[in-house]
């Protein structure tokens, strides 16, 4: 492994949004130290080790997976070189998304600034990886600059593949056409709550929700989305005026057995139209019809009032134009490779993954993440002192599975669908308004607590 | 989740309302000090207001916080709900009785 000084470090951390940290730690500091010093005791940080080494450590992307390992490795790493590549100023609370597109939350409340949540010591440079080449240790930024890296941390997110719904653009999104879709961005989520509410004031029409042909995030999004228009459907008491259908490629609604059986209950109960093994392949938005294929069919156009488009899925393209991918006949092809337990890739043990860019069956959501950055810490710490990997990823992800505004079902589990409750008091199979606070008021708190690798 | 974990989480949770927090000690300290300056203890003589608002609020409380949260009491279903609710709304009502108690205390006094 080639260890290279970088003098693109020195330039970068001239961005430090310093200002951004100070602020935020003062407003901290002002509001809490009487209330907070018997609790800071207690919740302090997680990290269980330190580490002395002057290694340079890249973490490529600033989302939730890159900015908790920072964090994490700002205080378990001293000595360290730590550098981020991220070009974009602000951080989503992509989980409040779904609230957002369904009124339940103004998009302010998903938004802070990257600069918040970044270690003093840590440089950040501003662009994104264009390209990977782990044979020379070596990322190439949007910006320009090369960067050379002792260890990498690949926490790039997905690649939206708007582009592979012929006739989709995510211009068209909110502007009276019908379409909508969460996924896009925060402004097409609050803009999707616009273009449903155009729907329901028409007083009737059909609406289609569909599921994608990939992997995606968060995926029970496409079934909150439903379940909340639902909501909103019957509130007006014409439900029976509206025409609400599901299309799944893959024929399932859910990975997990019971939830699947679940929703398609709760489907037939509410009156959805289920279309098994139909694949989302084109719209004309304005003759607002959807195009599908059908497996073991004929294709279908179907008409719509509004459709909620989920993307296909895959990692980016500078991540699929690597060595780091998985190879072409895996089923991950489309996504980062790494071992699913340590979270190490196999053929370059110097790079790690952490979040949705990784190859794995499930797992593209923020309270994966949770879990993963736990597990990365310990197992990087560990390889980086020549010791055997001691964690091990379950496989664990969470969805707060929103069944109409108001309640929610705590849906957690682990590789093969294994159920991994985290309070034994919350049943995992029953919609409870408290999960539904949890979701609404608590889970936010605990992402920014999980940002700054407190949990 | 580990303990650490959950009172981690609540922290963060609580950071956000600390200025509704110290507005309710302050509104409950206020009326509490002022009436012990006067004599008022837990076992005083309060007034109508105190026996009659605080059981309003609790029932209030039980109907109004699945509101505050954007559901309805219609959703609290499982055990778990409940015993969120009616401890909350308990709460309410225990608060409300400390911030009135002392107030129709001095009131009574002054009448």
């Amino acid at each position: 492994m080639t260890r290279r000084k970088n003098p693109e470090l020195s330039m970068s951390s001239k961005n430090t949004p310093k200002a951004n940290e100070r602020r935020r730690d003062l407003l901290k500091l002002g509001l809490g130290a009487a209330v907070a010093a018997p609790v800071l005791s207690v919740a302090g940080n997680v990290s269980a080790n330190t580490v002395q080494t002057n290694a340079h450590i890249v973490i490529s992307g600033a989302g939730a997976g890159g900015l908790a390992m920072a964090n994490r490795f700002a205080r378990s790493l001293p000595g360290a070189r730590i550098t981020i590549i991220d070009a974009r100023e602000d951080h989503h609370y992509q989980p409040g998304w779904t609230l957002v597109a369904s009124g339940v939350w103004d998009k302010k409340k998903t938004l802070s600034k990257t600069g918040e949540w970044i270690p003093s010591r840590v440089n950040w440079v501003r662009g994104m990886v264009t390209e990977y080449d782990p044979d020379n240790n070596r990322v190439t930024v949007s910006n320009g600059d090369t960067i050379d890296y002792d260890y990498l941390i690949v926490a790039c997110g997905l690649q939206l593949r708007y582009e592979r719904v012929e006739g989709m653009d995510t211009n068209l999104i909110g502007q009276g056409k019908g379409v909508g879709s969460v996924y896009a961005s925060i402004d097409a989520a609050a803009v999707t709550y616009d273009e449903i509410s155009r729907w329901i004031q028409k007083g009737s029409g059909t609406g289609l929700f569909n599921l994608p042909p990939t992997a995606l995030k968060c995926a029970g999004a496409p079934l909150k989305m439903t379940f909340t228009t639902l909501s909103r459907l019957e509130d007006t008491g014409r439900r029976d005026n509206f025409n609400v259908e599901f299309m799944t490629p893959s024929g399932g609604l859910f990975g997990v057995p019971f939830y699947n059986d679940f929703v398609k209950q709760r489907f037939t109960d509410q009156g959805v139209v289920r279309n098994d093994f139909w694949t989302l392949t084109g719209i004309d938005a304005d003759a607002k019809k959807a195009y599908y294929s059908v497996r073991d069919g004929e294709d279908q156009v179907k008409d719509y009032d509004f459709i909620h488009v989920v993307p296909p899925m895959t990692a980016p393209d500078a991540l699929l134009n690597s060595p780091l991918k998985f190879a072409d006949d895996s089923p991950f092809s489309d996504w980062m490779e790494v071992d699913r337990e340590t979270l190490q890739n196999p053929n370059y043990p110097n790079v790690w993954g952490i979040g949705d860019v990784m190859g794995m069956p499930s797992n593209k959501t923020a309270a994966s993440v949770k879990m993963q950055a736990s597990v990365l810490e310990q197992n990087f710490l560990a390889y980086l002192q020549d010791q055997p990997l001691p964690a091990r990823h379950n496989g664990y992800t969470s969805c707060p599975l929103i069944t109409g505004i108001g309640k929610a079902m705590l849906v957690e589990f682990g590789w093969d669908s294994k159920l991994l409750p985290s309070f034994s008091f919350i049943d995992p199979k029953e919609e409870s308004w408290t999960v539904w606070v949890m979701k609404e008021r608590m889970l936010r708190p605990a992402y920014y607590a999980m940002l700054e690798g407190k949990i | 989740m580990s303990l650490t974990g959950i009172i981690t989480v609540l922290w963060y949770s609580a950071l956000p309302w600390l200025w509704l927090i110290a507005l309710m000690i302050v509104l409950f300290l206020v009326p509490q000090i002022l009436g012990r300056m006067k004599g008022y203890t837990f076992s005083s003589t309060g007034g109508i207001g105190s026996k009659v608002l605080p059981p309003i609020v609790f029932v209030a409380a039980l109907f109004l916080l699945p509101i505050h949260t954007q559901s309805t009491i219609g959703y609290v279903n499982t055990w778990v709900d409940w015993l969120n609710l009616i401890g909350a709304s308990i709460g309410c009502g225990i608060y409300a009785w400390l911030v009135l108690h002392p107030i129709c205390y001095m009131r009574n006094r002054t009448a």
